[in-house]
Parts: C-alpha cells; sequence; structure tokens
C-alpha cells in the first residue's frame, strides 16, 4: 500500500468496488478500510465496507478473549467498540461518520 | 453482525410485524396441488406466516385457503367436510367457498339465518409452476405472479420437493447464498484434504466448481443489487487469462437460485416462513431444454443432493434432529466431513443446530460473509421501505424474476455482468 505525504492513501490503489483484506486491525489496514469508505457512494460499497468492518470487529473481539492480559488490550476495547460503531453508521449509508469514527483509532 | 431490532425485523412475520407485511406482498408457495389431489379431497392444514390456515379443492377443482378456525365458535375447519363446492364445519355445519364466504347456516331457524353477511378469512390462490401459491396480503395490492423460468417449463422438466425445517426462514436463506460453506460442509474427506488422487481426479474433470477451486482457495466476492433482489459473484483464478465465475441470485422476498453449469440440471430454493421458527424449504430442479433425465432423478431418489426424502403428511424430513440426521460416524471418518447423507440434510443438520434464531449479535462475520451481509440490508431496506409507503419493485413487476443462475469462464479484462448477461437470461 502506498501512502502520500500526508499519510493517506494514494488515491491510485482505492477502488469502492474492492473489498479490503482484512487479517489484522493495524494502522495500515484502518487507513485502507477509511480509504475506501471515503470513495464509497452505493449499496454494495457500504456492503463490502461493513463486511470490511465485521471483520475487524470479529478480530478485534477474538483478540480481547484470548489475550486478556495485553497491555493493549483498553485500546483494542475501543476499537472493538469503534468498530461496532462505525459498522452501524456504515450500514445506516453513512460512510463519511464511520471514516470519522475510525480515523481517531490511528 | 445485526444489532437486537435489526435481527427482529428481520425474521419475525406475523401478520402485524415490518417483515411480515413485506412477504405479504408477494405470491408465496403455499403447498403442493398432490395434497389436494382431487375436487372434493380432504382439507389440509397449511402454516404460513404465523396463520393457522385450512387449504381445500372445490368441487369445480379451485384451490380455496382459509383460516383454520370457524369464525362460529373457533373450531378447526380440519375436520370439516368438503362437499359441494364448499367446506363445511362438522360442529355445526357452517359452510364455506373458496372466497370465504358462508353459503350455509344449517343451525339457524331459516328466519334468524344471517349466511349471506358472513365471511371467513380467504386468501386468493393461483395453481402455477407445479404448486398452488397463495397472496395474503391486502387485496388492492394483488401483485404479479413472479416470472421464474422453473414455473414455466413443462412438469417433466421439472421437479420440486417441500421440507419442513425447524428455523427461522432466514438462516435458511442465508445458507442457500453462502457459497464458501459447499467446500466444507457438503465436501467429501478426500476434496477437503486435498487428496492426490482427488486432486488427480478433478483436475481434468468437467466439475468445473471443484477444478478451479483447486487453483485458488481464497476467492474474490462481489454483489450487485439489481430489479429482483442480488447477483452475487465469485470469482477465481482460472487458467491463463481468465477467471471463473460462480454467480448465484437472491430475488426477494426469499427465492435463491444455485450456480448452474451449461449441459446440466438447475436448481433453486424458496424458503417461506411457517412461522418465527420454522420454514417451508420449496426445492425446484429443472431443465429449460428437455424432460428431466434418469440420471437427474436417481440423483432426486437418492438424495444425494438438494432433495430429502420427507414425512408425506408432516413434510418433515426422515433425516432430522430427533434421530441426529442419521449421522454415521464411521463415514465421517473415513469418507466425508459430516457423515450424514445428502446436501439437504446437511444443511439442514447445520441451520438447525444455530437455534431456530440464530442470535446475530453473537456472530463473527468476516468479508467471505459478504453476501449474507448484502442480502440482510437488502431486505432490511426493502422492509423499512415498506414501512415508509415504498411498495416493493419486484411483487409488481413480475418479469424481473426471469433470470438464471450460472457458472463460466470468462477473459479477466470482462466484467461479470457484461459477459455472463446471455447466460444469466432465462431461455424456456
Amino acid at each position: 500500500m502506498e501512502l502520500n505525504a500526508s499519510g493517506e492513501m494514494a488515491s491510485g490503489d482505492v477502488n469502492p468496488d474492492h473489498i479490503v483484506p482484512v487479517t489484522n486491525f493495524s494502522a495500515d489496514t484502518l487507513w485502507s478500510i477509511i480509504a475506501h469508505m471515503d470513495v464509497s457512494t452505493g449499496f454494495e460499497h457500504f456492503v463490502y465496507r461493513e463486511a470490511e468492518l465485521d471483520a475487524i470487529w470479529s478480530i478485534t473481539g477474538f483478540y480481547l478473549v484470548n489475550e486478556p492480559d495485553s497491555n493493549q488490550s483498553e485500546q483494542v476495547r475501543r476499537l472493538h467498540a469503534g468498530a461496532h460503531k462505525a459498522h452501524d453508521l456504515v450500514a445506516d449509508c453513512r460512510p463519511a461518520e464511520a471514516a470519522m469514527v475510525l480515523r481517531t483509532f490511528l | 453482525m445485526l444489532s437486537i431490532e435489526e435481527n427482529e425485523l428481520l425474521t419475525q412475520t406475523d401478520p402485524g410485524t415490518p417483515a411480515g407485511q413485506y412477504f405479504r406482498r408477494f405470491w408465496l408457495p403455499a403447498l403442493l396441488p398432490s395434497e389436494v389431489p382431487t375436487p372434493d379431497s380432504p382439507p389440509v392444514r397449511v402454516k404460513l406466516l404465523n396463520e393457522d390456515l385450512i387449504a381445500f379443492r372445490d368441487t369445480n377443482g379451485q384451490v380455496g385457503i382459509l383460516d383454520e378456525a370457524c369464525p362460529h365458535r373457533r373450531a378447526s375447519l380440519f375436520w370439516g367436510r368438503n362437499e359441494d363446492c364448499g367446506l363445511r364445519c362438522v360442529y355445526h355445519g357452517w359452510k364455506f367457498d373458496v372466497n370465504g364466504l358462508c353459503v350455509d347456516m344449517p343451525n339457524e331457524p331459516q328466519e334468524y339465518r344471517f349466511e349471506n353477511k358472513v365471511r371467513t378469512l380467504a386468501y386468493p390462490t393461483r395453481e402455477y409452476g407445479g404448486l398452488v401459491w397463495v397472496y395474503m396480503g391486502p387485496p388492492g395490492l394483488q401483485p404479479e405472479l413472479p416470472k421464474l423460468e422453473w414455473a414455466r417449463v413443462p412438469d417433466d422438466h421439472r421437479y420440486i420437493s417441500k421440507r419442513l425445517q425447524e428455523t427461522n426462514y432466514l438462516q435458511a436463506i442465508e445458507g442457500g447464498i453462502d457459497s464458501s460453506h459447499s467446500n466444507f460442509l457438503h465436501a467429501s474427506l478426500d476434496a477437503f484434504r486435498m487428496a492426490d488422487s482427488y486432486v488427480e481426479k478433478v483436475k481434468n474433470s468437467n466439475n468445473l466448481r471443484a477444478k478451479y477451486h483447486l487453483l485458488d482457495k481464497a476467492p474474490w466476492f462481489t454483489v450487485k443489487k439489481t430489479d429482483y433482489g442480488l447477483v452475487i459473484a465469485v470469482r477465481r483464478k482460472a487458467e491463463e487469462d481468465r477467471y471463473y465465475w460462480r454467480l448465484t441470485q437472491f430475488l426477494v422476498p426469499s427465492h435463491t437460485m444455485i450456480p448452474y453449469q451449461a449441459g446440466h440440471s438447475i436448481h433453486g430454493h424458496c424458503w417461506v416462513p411457517r412461522d418465527d421458527q420454522t420454514c417451508w424449504v420449496w426445492t425446484t430442479s429443472w431443465n429449460p431444454d428437455a424432460p428431466l433425465s434418469q440420471e437427474d432423478r436417481d440423483t432426486i431418489r437418492d438424495e444425494t443432493f438438494v432433495h430429502a426424502r420427507v414425512d408425506p403428511v408432516t413434510f418433515k424430513p426422515v433425516r432430522n434432529k430427533e434421530n441426529n440426521y442419521m449421522v454415521d460416524r464411521e463415514n465421517q471418518r473415513t469418507s466425508t466431513m459430516t457423515g450424514i447423507h445428502g446436501f439437504a440434510s446437511q444443511d439442514q443438520a447445520i441451520q438447525e443446530s444455530m437455534s431456530p434464531i440464530v442470535d446475530r449479535t453473537r456472530e463473527r462475520l468476516g468479508t467471505s460473509d459478504t453476501a449474507i451481509i448484502a442480502m440482510r440490508r437488502l431486505l432490511l431496506q426493502e422492509i423499512r421501505g415498506l414501512e415508509q409507503a415504498n411498495e416493493p419493485f419486484a411483487a409488481q413487476h413480475g418479469d424481473v424474476y426471469w433470470v438464471r443462475s450460472a457458472s463460466l469462464l470468462l477473459k479477466r479484462d470482462v466484467e461479470f455482468d457484461d459477459g455472463a448477461r446471455e447466460l444469466m437470461k432465462a431461455e424456456v
């Protein structure tokens, strides 16, 4: 993934018709979802973003169960809740607000 | 994931609920014509959308569907006499025609009879495509029958089965459009383990699904909203410059089609809520070009694929949760993923194991669940739209159902909806 000078994703990499692979909840993954969120406009796009946020919510949820004593727990717990909130916003066709929620975790 | 409110909105189909209103905007499969085989044959119980109903075929051959309870004292019309163009309650003799009009009230003195003023709840029916369909919505909004390909082929080109599933309709639909489960739930052990002998067997076979699953285990999912619902496309890398596409339709309110490979018969389902905890699974297999082959009929009889043997009265599958779907643990140890015979029973076992109504606040979805997410969002949009007085488009436009599933190879620079446009048109 290429980032531009302000740390945002290069627009050439962003196609809202593509689902971002979510294998972790790193900053890169969140950036990629946000970048796709920013150019999402229709039903299908919102479905893909919801699927990505479902995946973030799932893996953060598993992390919290499996690593209860991690020193990242509080941060992951907030991301888990934030992913839930962003999920519901994008499901409500409000991608800009969903992206704003995710940006607070970067 | 869904919120509790969204899960309830989607899964509750009583008359007063938003999803119940939505389903009541469509013609729904109600029963097999063979359940009421001849004029004046015995009435049968039909439960749909949490309403207890009675179906009967009158003397003229017309099928009526009435409230099961007689409006007089609420006795069941299941015990009724089907005679001379009406169904007579055996408790006090009130008799109703297929339109619900009371045509006889013999227990009242002649001068006090008010039969012409009494009506019971009756729903319009149509016999179409090898089924009896019912419309349970507002009379002024009666929709068009869906122009489904399987409903328009000659009778000997089609086979339809009905079975009872002890889950809410929604998780049954989810199973129908979840293409990633078939490589696990329905797989042989050799296929799951990619045994050398299996790989050798499918590498050069005409089973495209199995062949391209070998080449690409991480398919790319996409969905497209359409006039009838959704087309769900799953893409795998194939040889050189091609992709292998599998296209599944979800057609509102609850029809699905299994990706079709040219030269084979086509299969689909319709999942109709019986109540919130159970649904009717209608499974269709059809060949638009020719009568079903002996091979097709053998597959149906052997229950290896989408049809399952059922009790002829209750339509409960012979393999059911009371007998653990006749699981064969030795077969599971040595041969198949489940040890349960037939795709239909495998699906039913897994879906019923999820509890009658899945708690979708507790699930953990990934990006391979995109089709399920899309179907839920589409239904939620439609149901909420109807709450805002936006009538469902597809209900009034039966032509939009004139589509077919597909599986095909396309050049990598061709979009699936362009490349498959002709193939996805029904052809009867």
